[in-house]
């Protein structure tokens, strides 16, 4: 389509521009003001100085976080949280998903209806954490695996996702005498890398991210590296220990700097790679139905 | 093969299970999960017409009627509690349900594909970022001694405010948040719908001279209409459920008239109190006024626009 550069539409242009570049910059300055706060010495943070790059440039507060016992244990459970987490998570909802994106499958309808009706109407707060214990997952990892293992928004994008497999490959497929594991296994998991990708990155992101159940169900030591995070933040715990009373707080502002650069990393590192796919699979999850 | 037509030859007997197994079985561990973590925790809102004591049955121990209702309804901490999840909620989408529309409408109108992309990757970003670092971040910029904002306030010569403990602040805190974290990943919805349209009708009325501020009135808002309107009956389905862990992060002893909503309080009495029944209720209550919101709004929809989400 071929537009006019009228003059109406040259001062909307500039307009557009300046409020996308703005949005890009509200998205950006704040990471990058962290990462100075994290990367600036204590004196130049105390004295004001640090506004968008680092001042005396040093690597201290870092250092300091990986001295830490605490702060590996609470990053190495997060990630064992976010990899078997992930893995429970796609293999149940794949296993759900496939069955339930053929519509003519007897039963297929009640059990749709089960899943929707699940997004709106919860348990509750209350009956979840009693459910938990009654199930005696507390202080048991699990509690961080199990409970949050099918999503019921992921599991309609997945059933989508499948819906929308040319129909004659499996045709093919069941003449060629596979059965339907085979046909999963074999065909429709190999085609699915852009589901299971999207999927996958919502299911990581939500594992990653999540402090709220260990912070009711588990003990410090099993705790996700969120909480470690939100503990800092909330004076919980303590940072800077081997500073003086006065330091403490200082060193704590780029302690907590670099603990929220080292933790939201990974996710911004694999973001950009995943991106392509997850564009996608939110327009196909918007489809309504 | 058209196996729609199936549904209504078949019967479901044991001819049809041997043929269909495998389907069935690969059903039954998430079905089991279903039924156990997500239908017999709602069966366990029982406990909010039980009495529920330690140790005994998840589905408490003896009937008490409405009791923890009436409780709850004389209670000052839950009427507060509910104008709060009200109001925040209700100026959240007064403030964040346009923005997302109106900022897809703005990235749609971007000529430069690069560009365009750039903006729609960066303004994704903050949606993957834990409400843990969002609200720490958010404490470090505006910080009353160290904060960027709050230096920038004392170069100009005016007073630090210690913006995360005032409760005058709180409520735009936290819309701002919601407006930074999630509209370009919102937009993204609208964005879909606007890529659907034909450009045939851009075409058409740009020969009749329409400019294109006229098209995007014209044109762009009345097709993606069906899409505002399915978004704005989830919206407000989800009006008394608001972002309960961001509150929970945000949350001091300074700001609690403001900042104690339905879902902290039933986290305060509940887990920290252990007052399981009377928290249950509580939040039973306010679930099935969402229920209640999410149906009233989707039929209103349906008779007004035609459009609803089932």
């Amino acid at each position: 389509m071929k537009i006019y550069a009228t003059r109406s539409s040259r001062i909307l242009d500039a307009a557009i521009n300046i409020v996308m570049i703005l949005t890009i910059l509200t998205c950006l300055v704040p990471f990058i003001y962290i990462l100075a706060l994290s990367l600036s010495s204590p004196r130049a943070i105390v004295n004001n100085e640090v506004f968008l790059l680092p001042k005396d440039i040093n690597v201290e507060s870092y250092k300091q976080i990986f001295t830490y016992p605490n702060f590996f244990t609470a990053y190495g459970n997060t990630l064992q949280y976010t990899i078997f987490g992930t893995a429970i998570s796609l293999f149940l909802m794949v296993l759900f998903a496939y069955p339930l994106s053929k519509s003519w499958l007897i039963g297929n309808r009640p059990l749709m209806k089960l899943v929707v009706f699940s997004m709106f109407f919860t348990g509750g707060l209350i009956p979840n954490y009693l459910l938990i214990s009654y199930l005696h997952l507390t202080n048991t990892r699990w509690a961080m695996l199990i409970p949050f293992a099918i999503n019921p928004f992921n599991l309609i994008l997945l059933i989508n996702f499948f819906r929308s497999m040319p129909v004659e490959l499996e045709d093919a497929a069941l003449i060629d005498g596979l059965d339907y594991f085979g046909i999963l296994t074999k065909i429709i998991l190999p085609l699915s890398s852009a589901g299971l990708a999207t999927v996958g990155l919502y299911t990581a992101v939500f594992f990653w991210n999540d402090w709220f159940n260990g912070l009711i169900y588990l003990k410090s030591s099993q705790f996700p590296v969120m909480l470690f995070l939100r503990n800092i933040v909330n004076g919980t715990s303590m940072v800077g220990d081997a500073a003086g009373a006065a330091d403490k707080s200082t060193i704590g502002i780029s302690i907590k700097g670099a603990v929220i650069i080292v933790t939201t990393l990974p996710i911004i590192a694999i973001y950009p790679f995943l991106q392509k796919y997850f564009v996608k699979g939110v327009m196909i999850g918007s489809i309504k139905g | 093969m058209a196996k729609d037509k199936m549904i209504s030859k078949h019967k479901f007997n044991k001819k049809y299970f041997m043929k269909y197994w495998q389907l069935y079985a690969m059903m039954v561990l998430p079905l089991l999960y279903f039924i156990i973590f997500k239908y017999l925790p709602m069966f366990g809102n029982v406990l909010a017409f039980r009495r529920y004591r330690p140790g005994m049955s998840p589905f408490g121990t003896e009937w008490v009627g409405l009791r923890y209702f009436r409780l709850f309804f004389k209670d000052p901490a839950f009427w507060n509690a509910f104008k709060n999840t009200l109001v925040l909620s209700l100026l959240n989408l007064v403030i964040n349900f346009p923005i997302p529309i109106i900022f897809a409408l703005l990235l749609n109108e971007i000529r430069n594909r690069f560009f365009k992309k750039a903006v729609q990757t960066i303004s994704y970003m903050p949606r993957f970022i834990s409400t843990v670092v969002v609200i720490a971040m958010c404490g470090e910029i505006l910080s009353p001694s160290s904060g960027i904002v709050n230096i920038i306030r004392m170069h100009l010569g005016k007073e630090p405010i210690y913006f995360m403990n005032l409760p005058e602040w709180f409520r735009m805190i936290y819309i701002l948040l919601d407006t930074w974290q999630f509209t370009g990943w919102t937009a993204i919805i609208y964005l879909a719908a606007i890529s659907g349209i034909s450009p045939d009708m851009y075409e058409a009325a740009t020969i009749d001279g329409a400019n294109r501020f006229q098209q995007i009135i014209s044109i762009t808002i009345p097709t993606i209409m069906p899409t505002i309107m399915v978004m704005l009956i989830l919206n407000v389905g989800r009006l008394l459920s608001l972002g309960f862990e961001k509150i929970l992060l945000m949350y001091t002893p300074t700001n609690s008239g403001v900042s104690d909503i339905i879902d902290t309080l039933v986290y305060r009495v509940g887990l920290a109190n252990q007052n399981y029944s009377y928290a249950t209720a509580i939040g039973l209550f306010s679930g099935i006024i969402g229920i209640i919101l999410v149906t009233s709004s989707n039929t209103l929809s349906r008779r007004i626009t035609g459009e609803s989400i089932y």
